[in-house]
């Protein structure tokens, strides 16, 4: 699985043709700022790939109105996850198991301090039995140590080119209620890495490609990023959409879709 | 159950019990780890092949359910069969919260390695994964009916501490690990969850060991759960655990084994028979 997952991460990206790239983005940004524009006032609308799956893939379970979000060992351990394989990239821990406990330890101390930087998430665990904080701690751990077993780190690049869970927005400048949420567990200059959960699913090139929507509009230059690929570690089956023209239609599609609540079908990315 | 350790550190077997032994941790982990210099190699194509049975397998259960079926999701109960015919979608039985109690404390010692009060570091445990239902079916219990349950979540958890190795970070100790494999487009999705994983993952070598825990058996099922989830990893990874070992909470006992790909065939044949011939009732 490293050595698959490690391949598509550093492989390099097939060149784009610049003008059809250019076209493509312009089209796309001119399909989000009329529908910020209509959509302005109504309400703010925050696009994530969690709204694009929902719509797309239609599961009666993601389209229930959500139950208010609490803290739980499941909800938790992506962060406290991604935190440890930070610290494990930069050589700060040597297991999955000392550096998930170094970052329940950093909770309970910053929150015992009364450091500002201490999240909800710190308050929550710190506020845990030790037993709690066990339990939180093994999820966190599993996740964290399915990612760090998958990726040949080194081959990567130096610790500092790699980006571990830094989720990126970009906010519209034509309307201040809608942003869009590109989520990706680890990012180069090359690659964004997409841990997925659930079902394989038709929606999966549509959320993807959402990441490259996203970090093709905070590209100042407007140069098309890198390949995204999705990995689900429940059956080691990955997934890689390339920065074409075709993706960012696909992304912007989503984004309507999510947006007018059509659930209309979405035309495949080639 | 077939035990690969050396003569020296196997214990005479109980009378009366077919292959799992006493024991305690080291005797474990001395077991899990056998030789480590031979890890066994499995042929790079047995994955696909299995694979491609299992396919079409699926695919056989999608013609008669037709396509527009909801997804066909198979895990050790269904396959297998559960105790006493209980399903995942019934209520709580006493086994059931026994085992979530007792599971939810196998995590706690592989994880920080020591219990303070067995029945309350559970529940603080499950309540931390927001699995409310078991708390409050315990919270509810009257007095004498939940000392009775705090007894026995001690007398488990006492075996399990003699049975649960130390294991050292570097072998990368992890609970719950989940895996589901879909078959014929996701319209059949194989699951299950490894209780315990150790080891690193490597190229086209067998190089996990997997650890299962039962509360209360039988164990004979239990570990062709095991053989099934070893299935499950050859599937996502291409090679399976190279050993197995299950743990007893109730009596102490534990075997250990190797992965063989007879194991894999048998269990492969057995989920293919299954999906051929009964799946649209178990659906």
């Amino acid at each position: 699985m490293a050595d698959r997952l490690t391949d598509l991460l550093v492989a390099p990206v097939s060149p784009v043709d610049a003008s059809s790239w250019q076209a493509a983005l312009a089209d796309a940004t001119a399909m989000l700022a009329r529908l910020a524009v209509r959509r302005a006032g109504a309400g703010p609308f925050r696009v994530t790939d969690h709204e694009v799956r929902a719509v797309l893939h239609g599961d009666a379970a993601d389209r229930v109105a959500p139950s208010p979000f609490a803290w739980s060992a499941r909800t938790a351990r992506r962060a406290l996850g991604l935190a440890a394989v930070r610290l494990l990239v930069a050589g700060g821990a040597r297991s999955p198991v000392e550096a998930v406990g170094a970052r329940l330890d950093e909770s309970v101390r910053w929150v015992h301090e009364g450091t500002p930087c201490a999240t909800q998430l710190d308050r929550w665990v710190a506020g845990l039995s030790p037993a709690g904080r066990a339990a939180v701690g093994a999820d966190a751990v599993t996740w964290a140590t399915r990612l760090w077993c998958s990726v040949d780190w080194a081959e990567l690049g130096p610790a500092p080119a790699i980006a571990i869970g830094r989720d990126r927005w970009w906010d519209s400048p034509h309307s201040a209620l809608l942003a869009l949420r590109g989520r990706a567990e680890v990012r180069t200059d090359r690659a964004n890495l997409v841990v997925l959960s659930g079902p394989r699913r038709d929606s999966a090139r549509a959320e993807l490609a959402l990441v490259t929507l996203v970090e093709s509009l905070r590209s100042r230059g407007g140069d098309a990023p890198g390949r995204v690929v999705g990995w689900w570690p429940d059956s080691g089956h990955l997934v890689r959409v390339e920065p074409e023209p075709a993706v960012l239609t696909l992304g912007a599609e989503a984004v309507a879709l999510v947006l007018s609540d059509a659930g209309a079908a979405v035309r495949p990315a080639a | 159950m077939v035990l690969v350790a050396p003569r020296p550190l196997l214990g005479p077997a109980p009378r009366g019990t077919a292959g799992p032994h006493r024991g305690n941790g080291r005797d474990v982990l001395a077991l899990l780890r056998g030789d480590t210099v031979a890890r066994p190699r499995f042929d790079p194509g047995l994955a696909g092949g299995l694979r491609a049975w299992l396919e079409d397998a699926a695919y056989g259960v999608v013609a008669a359910r037709g396509d527009d079926a909801p997804a066909l999701f198979l895990g050790p109960r269904q396959v297998l069969g559960a105790a006493g015919g209980r399903r995942d979608d019934e209520g709580l039985s006493d086994e059931l919260v026994l085992s979530r109690l007792v599971h939810a404390v196998f995590r706690q010692l592989v994880g920080r390695g020591e219990v303070g009060d067995p029945l309350a570091d559970a529940l603080d445990a499950l309540r931390a994964h927001g699995d409310d239902d078991v708390v409050r079916h315990v919270d509810a219990l009257p007095a004498a009916a939940r000392d009775a349950l705090s007894d026995t979540v001690a007398f488990h958890v006492r075996n399990l501490e003699d049975l649960v190795p130390r294991f050292a970070p570097g072998w990368m100790p992890r609970t719950d690990d989940r895996v589901a494999i879909p078959l014929a487009g996701g319209r059949v999705v194989l699951r299950g969850t490894f209780d315990l994983l150790v080891g690193l993952p490597q190229p086209d070598t067998a190089s996990l060991c997997a650890l299962g825990l039962t509360a209360s058996g039988p164990w004979a099922r239990e570990r062709r759960s095991l053989h099934f989830l070893a299935l499950l990893e050859t599937l996502r990874s291409g090679a399976p655990p190279f050993r197995l070992a299950l743990l007893e909470s109730a009596t102490g006992r534990y075997g250990v084994e190797d992965v063989r790909e007879e194991h894999l065939r048998a269990i492969a044949s057995h989920l293919s028979a299954w999906l051929g011939r009964g799946a649209l009732d178990h659906g």
